[in-house]
């Protein structure tokens, strides 16, 4: 995978299966973020109790926001997965802004199915592991190209 | 017949001075928006989602990531309750851990 800046355009070019594994995840998690909540472990972390301290607070505001949440996390994902039909994606600073929020959360998931709960918990090496690494510099180097604007 | 329309009446009176003691009680109460330290977000990231959302200057993200990852936790935001709900909302979509308290349990 390569990150680069092309004029005003952030260009992913992803190396031999990237994009279609980085498409099969994000359609897998479009699939977990649009389960019944609760229904999958993860969901504790994209959906935090937003009230520590006070459950019936915190199922209210549960109410209120997390449909839409679940909406918005999964269009965002939606377009990021159609973007991933080519090995080369060309994105605006914008679009590629989009990218960020879905790439944490996809790490989110990975986190719970790999059992990183503290900041000391290793990263396994396995192909999981080694996909949840590979997401955090797709991040960061997105980061780095939007903050040289 | 005409008890109906004047309990209402008397009733909605009651309670507009009910709202009114309450709205002059809130603004001694305020409420901040936590951020809490995860083992998943990079700092590069936290800091991004604090200047990019809350249009902080990079030294004062940087501080507050900063003061996530050592701390465990910052208050990054503080004022009425829903406003601040609405900050822990958006901070949720972003996939930060993100809380609503009383500044007094901050």
């Amino acid at each position: 995978m390569r990150v680069s800046r092309s004029g005003d355009r952030i260009v992913l070019e992803f190396a031999d299966g990237e994009s279609g594994v980085l498409r099969s995840l994000v359609d897998q998690y479009i699939e977990v973020v649009g389960t019944d909540a609760g229904a999958d472990p993860a969901h504790a972390r994209m959906f935090p109790a937003a009230y520590r301290d006070d459950d019936a607070a915190a199922e209210e505001f549960t109410r209120y926001t997390r449909a839409g949440l679940v909406d918005r996390k999964a269009a965002n994902a939606a377009q990021v997965s159609l973007a991933l039909d080519e090995e080369t994606v060309r994105l605006t600073a914008d679009a590629a802004a989009r990218w960020l929020p879905l790439l944490t959360d996809l790490r989110l998931v990975i986190a719970d199915r790999l059992g990183i709960r503290i900041d000391d918990d290793e990263i396994p090496d396995t192909p999981a592991g080694e996909v949840y690494s590979w997401l955090g510099h797709l991040q960061e180097s997105i980061i780095m190209l939007l903050d040289d604007e | 017949m005409f008890d109906v329309p004047v309990l209402r009446t008397a009733n909605s009176t009651q309670s507009d001075a009910g709202l009114e003691t309450s709205l002059e009680v809130a603004p001694d109460v305020p409420w901040i928006t936590l951020v809490w330290n995860d083992p998943v977000n990079l700092m590069s990231y936290v800091s991004y989602v604090f200047r990019s959302y809350f249009g902080f200057p990079k030294e004062e993200a940087e501080r507050l990531m900063l003061q996530v990852h050592e701390n465990g936790r910052a208050v990054v935001a503080t004022g009425p309750r829903e406003e601040m709900e609405r900050h822990t909302e958006a901070m949720h979509e972003f996939g930060l851990w993100a809380t609503v308290a009383k500044a007094s349990d901050g």
